[in-house]
C-alpha cells in the first residue's frame, strides 16, 4: 500500500459533517475524530473520508482522548 | 439514516461513480465542456477566490481546467465517490454534498460542475454551501436540468410498456431552472442569477449513448427504480425506437444535456441594494420640474 499523507490544508478547515463541530487528529490510527458526534472517520492512503456511512462510532470511554488538531 | 423519502439512492449514487472512476477520461466529453463553460464564466468576474472547493469534483476536471484562473490559489475537491476524489489530485478528499465537512466563512468561492443534480436534499445543501462561503462569497455552478436525455427518457418508456406493458422510473428526475432561482434566494444567497442551455451531443447510436452515461457514473439511482438487469428485448427496442424517433439520415442520434448554470452570492453590506423607502435626497417633483403638491393637499377631495 502506498503511504499517502493526509494533506495538512485540509487537516486545518475540515470539520465533522454532523455537527460541524472541531476534529482531532489520530496520526497513528489515521483518523479524524468528532469528539461531539461520537464518530471516526478513517483517512485512506491520505484521502479523508468524510462520509457518515463510513464513520466508526467510538465508544464511550474511548472518546476524549488525545489532544486537539493543529 | 432511513431513504424511503429520497428520490435517490446516495449509496447507488456513490457505488456508480466508484465504478466508473477507472475508466471516466474515456467518457468525460461532457464534464470538460460544462467545466469549460464555467470556467470561462469565472473568467468573467473580475475577482481573486485564493481559496475554492470544488463540490463533486469528479475525476478532476474541473480542477484542470480552472487551474491558474480565477485567482485561486488552493482548490478543495471533494466527491462522494472515494475513488472518484482519489484520482482529482491535490487537496482531495471524499464528503457528501448534504453534509458538507467544512465550517462556516471558509471559502472565497464554491464551484459545482454536474453533481447537485443527484442530492436528494437541495435546499439543505444549498444552505450549507452558502454557510461555508465566507461574505460576498461566490457560488458557481451547473447541474443537469429537466430535459436531460428527454430523447432516451421518451425511446425507453415507449419501449418499456411495448415489451413490458408498464413503465418504470428509468432516468431521474431533475430540477426546474424557475425553481432553483427560488432555492437559491431561500437559502439566503444575495444576487442569484440562473439561466439555462442545451448542450446537443451527436451520438454514432444508442448504445454509445448509454455506455457514455454509464461511463459517467451517471446510471439510474433513482430509489424506486426497478431492480435486477433490464430486460434486452425491451433495450433493443429502445435502441430502435431512439433511431427512428430522433435518428438522422446516416444513422446518427443526438442527445440533449439541459444544463443549469447558477451564479449567487454570499450576503455582504458592500453589495448592491436597494434603499431604504424615504431614504431618497431629492424630490421627484423637482427632477421633473413640476411644482410639490404637499401630500395633505393630495388626499382631499377635488
Amino acid at each position: 500500500m502506498s503511504e499517502r499523507k493526509i494533506d495538512p490544508k485540509l487537516l486545518e478547515i475540515l470539520v465533522c459533517p454532523l455537527t460541524k463541530g472541531p476534529l482531532r487528529y489520530d496520526a497513528e490510527a489515521q483518523e479524524l475524530i468528532s469528539d461531539q458526534a461520537g464518530l471516526a472517520f478513517p483517512i485512506r492512503d491520505g484521502i479523508p473520508i468524510m462520509l457518515l456511512d463510513e464513520a466508526r462510532q467510538l465508544d464511550a470511554d474511548s472518546a476524549g482522548k488525545g489532544g486537539p488538531v493543529s | 439514516m432511513s431513504d424511503s423519502p429520497n428520490v435517490f439512492n446516495r449509496r447507488v449514487v456513490r457505488l456508480h461513480r466508484d465504478r466508473a472512476a477507472a475508466g471516466l477520461k474515456n467518457h468525460d466529453y461532457l464534464f470538460a465542456e460544462v467545466g469549460e463553460r464555467l470556467a470561462d464564466r469565472l473568467d468573467d468576474i473580475k475577482r481573486r477566490f485564493p481559496l475554492a472547493l470544488d463540490l463533486g469534483c469528479h475525476g478532476g476536471e474541473l480542477a484542470r481546467l480552472v487551474a491558474g484562473r480565477g485567482g485561486i490559489e488552493t482548490l478543495v475537491q471533494c466527491d462522494l465517490s472515494p475513488r472518484m476524489a482519489r484520482r482529482a489530485g491535490s487537496h482531495c478528499l471524499a464528503a457528501d454534498e448534504e453534509f458538507l465537512p467544512f465550517p462556516a466563512a471558509c471559502f472565497d468561492l464554491v464551484l459545482s460542475s454536474l453533481s447537485l443534480h443527484w442530492v436528494n436534499d437541495l435546499p439543505g445543501a444549498l444552505a450549507q454551501i452558502r454557510l461555508t462561503l465566507k461574505p460576498d462569497g461566490l457560488f458557481l455552478a451547473a447541474m443537469l436540468g429537466g430535459d436531460t436525455c428527454k430523447e432516451l427518457r421518451i425511446a425507453l418508456a415507449a419501449a418499456e410498456i411495448a415489451e413490458e406493458g408498464g413503465l418504470s422510473p428509468r432516468l431521474s428526475p431533475f430540477a426546474d431552472a424557475g425553481d432553483l432561482g427560488a432555492l437559491l434566494q431561500r437559502a439566503g444567497f444575495a444576487l442569484p442569477v440562473v439561466d439555462q442551455e442545451a448542450i446537443k451531443v451527436s451520438y454514432g447510436d444508442p448504445w454509445k449513448l448509454m455506455a457514455d452515461l454509464r461511463g459517467m457514473g451517471e446510471s439510474n439511482a433513482v430509489a424506486e427504480r426497478r431492480r435486477g438487469f433490464t430486460r434486452r428485448a425491451t433495450l433493443m427496442a429502445a435502441a430502435s425506437r431512439y433511431r427512428e424517433l430522433f435518428g438522422d439520415a446516416e444513422g446518427r442520434v443526438p442527445a440533449t444535456f439541459q444544463v443549469i448554470y447558477m451564479t449567487a452570492w454570499a450576503p455582504d453590506p458592500s453589495q448592491p441594494r436597494p434603499l431604504e423607502p424615504g431614504s431618497a435626497k431629492t424630490s421627484l417633483a423637482e427632477a421633473l420640474g413640476a411644482a410639490e403638491i404637499p401630500s395633505e393637499e393630495k388626499t382631499k377631495p377635488a
